[in-house]
């Protein structure tokens, strides 16, 4: 099994009023184990809608996709709930960090929807807030934290469950082209380290970093931006 | 998880504190009210019947009433035929009285002469200022000696001890009786005046005031942990067949208490049914503050479907937070219902008797009001669409 994502003509289909918008209409799409993957497209194009079904918020109209080798269709609400703890990591443009809630209780948060123990929480909440370079700032409310700070706790919290895939929509989109810069090493680095990135921009740019591109058009895979 | 959701909760009670307050106000005023209802309610109890001062709770007082056909039952040995009749009747007491005057020096007065047997002090924890109690055979012997109760002991000796001196009792003619003892002031139970009456030997009684054509009252002392109701009871059926419920009257302290208690419990849960109608408008409020919590945090609920909680794990989270603060205000409730409940009992008067059944009845139907009310907007909660609650602004 070494592809991670797999997805077969999936489609997805809104009821809006008398209209069908087709926002994915038949992808199909293997991303192996490892790789750092852009999805790039202009807004509108279903690049979002495509991030949901693989990051499992949403649910194909039809075909079927399998992460980490496990086939979602059918599955409960429950189960996928458990699958988006246990295989995705999401990065989001806005952080989505939880306001009332210091840096190191924000990373500890999927561990406990993971039911892991009190103490190993701290532990591997620690570890990875230190990964990311904000050992100093673990008992901080998020608005006492930079953009860039912000989006390194999302980071660790995206990480601390070990996940299959980490997902990002954005991540560089709320910061400034230096900040940005850094995050997007970040990226990088975790991916040398053997992570599979699926990294959603509209920035073509930041896209040809990543070691692969999957361009996204009118909810169909295209073959250039 | 259930200890997160708690901080989680009270956290966002501490950056909300008016709206909080103002929203628990309803639960707070529902359970302090029937706290201080429950409370209020035993302390009137407590204090009517410790009013009536029951030293006589464990006794049952027969009084014979008219004139019976069939001859007399009410005699002497009528506590025998008694005790071998009804179960849990440790003694009989036959007690004659009669209003009598008597002298002493240049003072006549008249007052409540009470024939008894030696043991009727015992019985009745009476406690003795001067002398001695009669004995039995002072009884037996037909003597002629007289127990002061206390207020007559001050009347007629206010200069100190009446021991040893005489005191006459007409009654078709006048009979000098020594004084042998003089009792501690006590206070009246019902059926018996010990301060203003004077006590002589029943034999005594019977041969000195000849026309007295029954015993005037039989005092009957309950088993130990007998309940002096049912005993009464069952006298009452046993003399409804014997004589008829025309020839006696039957009372006991206890059934008075009783008589107040349903009183007071029927005015408690009157009162106690309005409180419930304050807990269900305050868990109104309740849903409605928890309705505007779960709006508020769309956003939230949308992460934390992101990071894998299911719909089970957010209807918890939202269900533990009401909960939560249908507890504090619980809380809050008792401890002002407390404040009220010392409050009027320090001005009424009454002693407090605490009711911890009021507590525990309080928490646990704050816990219900919470649960019952915090289900619906828990629910919308959890089956918030992750995607839209995410992009929700």
């Amino acid at each position: 099994m070494n592809n991670v994502i797999e997805l077969y003509n999936v489609r997805r289909y809104y009821i809006v009023g008398d209209f069908c918008v087709k926002a994915l209409d038949g992808i199909t799409l293997s991303l192996p184990r490892g790789s750092f993957t852009a999805i790039m497209g202009p807004s509108g194009s279903g690049k979002s809608t495509l991030m949901n079904i693989i990051g499992c918020l949403d649910t194909p109209t039809s075909g079927f996709l399998r992460i980490d080798g496990e086939c979602t269709s059918n599955m409960s609400e429950d189960e996928l709930a458990f699958l988006r703890n246990k295989k995705v990591g999401f990065v989001f443009q806005q952080f989505n960090l939880l306001g009332k809630q210091t840096a190191i209780e924000n990373v500890m948060t999927p561990l406990l929807y993971a039911g892991v123990g009190a103490h190993e929480r701290k532990e591997k909440a620690e570890m990875l807030l230190e990964r990311v370079g904000l050992k100093d700032r673990m008992k901080h409310l998020p608005s006492e934290l930079s953009g860039g700070q912000k989006q390194r706790v999302a980071i660790a919290r995206a990480l601390v469950n070990d996940p299959a895939i980490l997902l990002a929509d954005e991540p560089t989109g709320a910061l400034d082209s230096k900040t940005g810069d850094q995050i997007m090493e970040l990226f990088q680095e975790l991916n040398e380290e053997g992570r599979t990135v699926i990294f959603v921009t509209h920035d073509r740019k930041l896209g040809m970093r990543c070691n692969s591109q999957v361009y996204i058009k009118d909810g169909r895979i295209a073959e250039g931006y | 998880m259930i200890f997160q959701n708690v901080k989680i909760a009270l956290t966002s009670m501490v950056h909300n504190k008016l709206r909080t307050l103002l929203s628990l106000l309803g639960i707070i005023i529902g359970v302090a009210a029937v706290v201080a209802i429950l409370n209020l309610g035993r302390s009137a109890t407590d204090s009517i019947t410790s009013s009536m001062n029951i030293g006589g709770i464990d006794l049952v007082t027969i009084y014979p009433q008219g004139n019976n056909r069939d001859g007399n039952v009410f005699d002497l040995q009528f506590g025998d035929t008694l005790m071998s009749n009804v179960s849990g009747i440790k003694t009989v007491l036959p007690i004659y009285t009669s209003n009598t005057r008597i002298r002493s020096g240049q003072d006549v007065k008249t007052v409540s002469v009470q024939g008894v047997t030696s043991t009727y002090f015992d019985v009745m924890n009476t406690e003795l200022l001067y002398g001695d109690y009669f004995t039995a055979l002072d009884n037996i012997n037909h003597r002629q000696v007289v127990i002061l109760g206390s207020d007559i002991a001050k009347e007629l000796f206010p200069a100190g001890n009446a021991v040893g001196s005489y005191l006459s009792i007409f009654r078709n003619q006048s009979k000098r009786y020594l004084i042998v003892g003089v009792l501690e002031e006590k206070e009246a139970t019902l059926g018996a005046n010990f301060n203003s009456s004077i006590f002589i030997p029943i034999n005594t009684f019977e041969q000195r005031f000849m026309n007295m054509s029954k015993v005037s009252s039989y005092i009957c002392k309950v088993n130990d942990g007998a309940n002096a109701i049912d005993v009464s009871k069952k006298v009452e059926n046993y003399l409804n067949d014997l004589v008829g419920s025309d020839y006696f009257f039957v009372y006991s302290a206890a059934s008075i208490v009783e008589m107040a208690d349903q009183v007071t419990g029927t005015f408690t849960s009157f009162l106690a049914a309005i409180a419930a109608i304050s807990l269900l408008v305050g868990g109104i409020g309740i849903m409605n503050i928890m309705l505007v919590s779960v709006a508020e945090r769309t956003r939230e609920i949308g992460i934390r479907k992101a990071l894998g909680a299911s719909p089970k794990v957010i209807r918890g989270q939202f269900l533990v937070e009401a909960i939560t603060l249908t507890i504090i205000g619980g809380i809050l409730g008792i401890g002002f219902g407390i404040f009220i409940s010392y409050a009027i009992v320090n001005v009424v008067g009454w002693n407090l008797s605490f009711s911890y059944g009021a507590i525990i009845l309080s928490l646990g139907f704050s816990m219900f009001v919470g649960i019952f009310f915090g289900w619906y907007p828990a629910a919308k909660a959890s089956r918030l669409d992750p995607i839209e609650a995410l992009s929700y602004e």
